[in-house]
């Protein structure tokens, strides 16, 4: 059993990650309609307050990395964090902030009914910085799983993400 | 005098730091995380290519990513205040009071007495033995609490000590076969690890019920032949040096015949340890904190004199350990908050279409274990990667509880591929009895091994029973 055999599989595995990872060719987005939809995989904590019989009230903070997909898509994914108010009696109110790799943002206003989980939850596209400055747009998504680890990191994925977005000149920018 | 060709090995981990970082960003990650991967992987790199060990390289990458802003010194730091290591840490010094006061030679000859005609034969008895208590212990890092002691008691009973390089080699043996049955005897049961329930919740969302029973038929064949299989491999691949010792079994018993009564510091271990034991096996069931009832036990042993300060001072290692395992899990949790490990993922899941379904079935599993380099939890690469794994193997037309055993399973038996790869792994790790280029080489081939089990015995069973 030789060293070098480890040393080979270490090289070939890491640079087989970084092309993959890599790969991924920057998109411009060009001003418009994008549509899109893809998957967004992301952990953080949620602290839940009881509000008496079968009530809660939680605020959840949420960070991971976002994959879009679609000819049209504004970008080939974003980091996305969100922040939420969830109260079982009604509903989710929330911001959410999508990073790309150049620093740029897109902002958001989310809403939802009943509990983070198995729900339909709907965002609203209000500006950005940068190449999405001035952004507006909607989308939807829903929690495949959203599971809560024995230390109290709660970890989910959603799936159906669906939207558009129009990219557009910055305010005062336009012809 | 250093050698160019050692030169060139502890410049290539900056080299490769460099290149990552001074490449363009990838597009859907942030520059914070795309640099976190750069000293990851460098840290990684650099011990397996033997260039450095593990504490000088994890030191030097916390360094590295709060002085250049990539995370806060609050999260970089957050591992020496995280549970698990603290575990692994406090598991380690309570071993020692088996050793000191005499407890352990007494089980090591009573081990020897039974199972002692060959290194073989110990190294199943402690395998058997992990396979057979797994069930009640969802705290597989408690289990290698309870393991690690008997295993250091028969090394040492045997006459094998880290510091001599021609006798540590059956310690090293015995060791690395009780750490790897760890792993796989967590694949046996799904209650032998916290990984498994967070899989199995993930498993329920794709519409796949399982339960206790139907765990244990679709990991009994892959897991026992695994189990049978190991003690054999790890001989093959890390020969122990004795392998027969057909006096043994005689020698001990006359000797734990002369050893006589039991001493008070021999009791007061015996019964500290068997209320750990039972304390982390109802842990779950009373909401009790298994870090907490191994820093009972430390304290009990401290306050009654068994083990000292002195005795603690002594195991510099522990310091060592602790060091670079609380740095890395850190590291590895913030690549995973920073949405690095699901980004990887799905970028390298994406790749798959358009493969017929064996062929993405199997793919997918080796990935998913080959990414377990960057992992220092096994929790955590479930709870990042197993829902998405799972999605796409669906989605390619692999069944869906193929997919899904696939991948618990492998949420087990890929731990072992590092020694960071479960905490319970550290304990062993850093007995001294193993090097740690010797833990990478044997955690290569023998998750390979286990791999390739699971792939080739438990395909089949797991579409045969697992509906």
């Amino acid at each position: 059993m030789s060293g070098r055999c480890l040393e080979r599989a270490a090289v070939i595995f890491f640079a087989v990650l970084s092309v993959a990872c890599a790969g991924a060719p920057a998109a411009s987005p060009g001003s418009g309609l994008h549509e899109f939809e893809g998957t967004w995989t992301a952990s953080g904590t949620r602290r839940t307050l009881p509000l008496g019989e079968g009530r809660t009230s939680s605020v959840i903070e949420l960070e991971g990395s976002m994959l879009l997909s679609g000819a049209g898509r504004p970008g080939v994914g974003f980091r996305s964090e969100i922040v939420a108010l969830v109260d079982s009696a009604s509903g989710l109110t929330g911001r959410g902030v999508w990073t790309d790799e150049r620093g740029d943002q897109v902002f958001s206003e989310l809403t939802g009914t009943g509990t983070a989980a198995r729900n339909s939850i709907e965002g609203t596209i209000v500006g950005g910085t940068g190449r999405y400055a001035g952004a507006t747009g909607t989308y939807t998504f829903s929690w495949q799983y959203m599971i809560e680890s024995d230390d109290g990191e709660i970890s989910g994925r959603a799936v159906e993400l669906k939207g558009s977005v129009r990219v557009g000149a910055p305010p005062g920018n336009a012809p | 005098m250093i050698s160019p060709s050692l030169v060139l090995k502890r410049a290539a981990p900056f080299a490769i730091a460099a290149a990552i970082w001074f490449a363009p960003v990838p597009a859907g990650l942030t520059p914070q995380a795309w640099h976190l991967f750069a000293i990851f992987v460098a840290a990684i790199a650099s011990v397996l290519i033997g260039a450095y060990p593990l504490l000088t390289s994890s030191t030097i990458a916390v360094a590295t990513v709060v002085l250049t802003g990539t995370i806060s010194p609050a999260k970089a730091f957050s591992g020496f205040a995280n549970a698990s290591v603290l575990l692994v840490v406090i598991a380690f010094i309570v071993a020692q009071a088996v050793v000191k006061s005499g407890l352990g030679r007494r089980i090591s000859l009573f081990m020897v007495s039974r199972f002692g005609g060959s290194s073989l034969g110990l190294a199943y008895s402690l395998v058997l033995t992990d396979a057979a208590i797994a069930p009640a212990f969802p705290s597989n890092t408690a289990r290698g609490g309870v393991l690690f002691p008997i295993a250091l008691s028969v090394a040492r009973g045997a006459g094998s000590v880290p510091e001599d390089d021609g006798k540590r080699r059956l310690g090293g043996y015995l060791m690395y076969c009780t750490m790897a049955s760890l792993a796989v005897s967590s694949a046996l049961w799904m209650t032998a690890t916290s990984a498994n329930p967070i899989g199995v919740q993930i498993v329920r969302e794709a519409g796949l019920s399982i339960g206790f029973g139907s765990w244990l038929l679709a990991s009994s064949v892959p897991a026992l032949a695994a189990i049978l299989v190991l003690p054999i491999l790890v001989r093959w691949l890390f020969p122990p040096g004795v392998t027969s010792t057909p006096e043994a079994p005689a020698a001990a018993k006359r000797d734990l015949a002369s050893l006589g009564a039991w001493s008070r510091d021999e009791k007061i271990t015996a019964v500290t340890f068997v209320v750990m034991v039972a304390g982390w096996v109802a842990a779950d069931h009373l909401g009790l904190n298994v870090t907490s009832i191994a820093f009972l036990g430390l304290g009990v042993l401290l306050m009654t004199g068994v083990l000292t300060l002195g005795d603690i001072a002594e195991q510099g290692e522990t310091l060592g350990t602790f060091l670079w395992l609380a740095v890395l899990f850190a590291l590895s949790g913030q690549l995973n908050e920073l949405g690095f490990m699901s980004y990887a993922g799905e970028r390298l899941a994406s790749h798959l279409g358009g493969l017929s379904w064996p062929v993405t079935y199997v793919t997918l599993i080796v990935l998913y274990v080959a990414i377990h380099y960057l992992f220092v939890s096994q929790s955590s690469q479930v709870l990042a990667l197993l829902g998405v794994f799972l999605d796409v193997g669906a989605r390619g037309g692999v069944p869906v509880p193929l997919m899904a055993f696939g991948l618990l399973f492998a949420s087990s038996y890929f731990s072992v591929i590092t020694p960071q790869g479960g905490s319970q792994n550290i304990i062993f790790a850093a007995s001294g009895y193993l090097k740690q280029n010797e833990l990478y080489r044997l955690g290569l081939f023998v998750t390979l091994a286990f791999l390739a089990i699971f792939l080739v015995l438990g395909t089949p069973w797991v579409l045969l029973v697992a509906k």
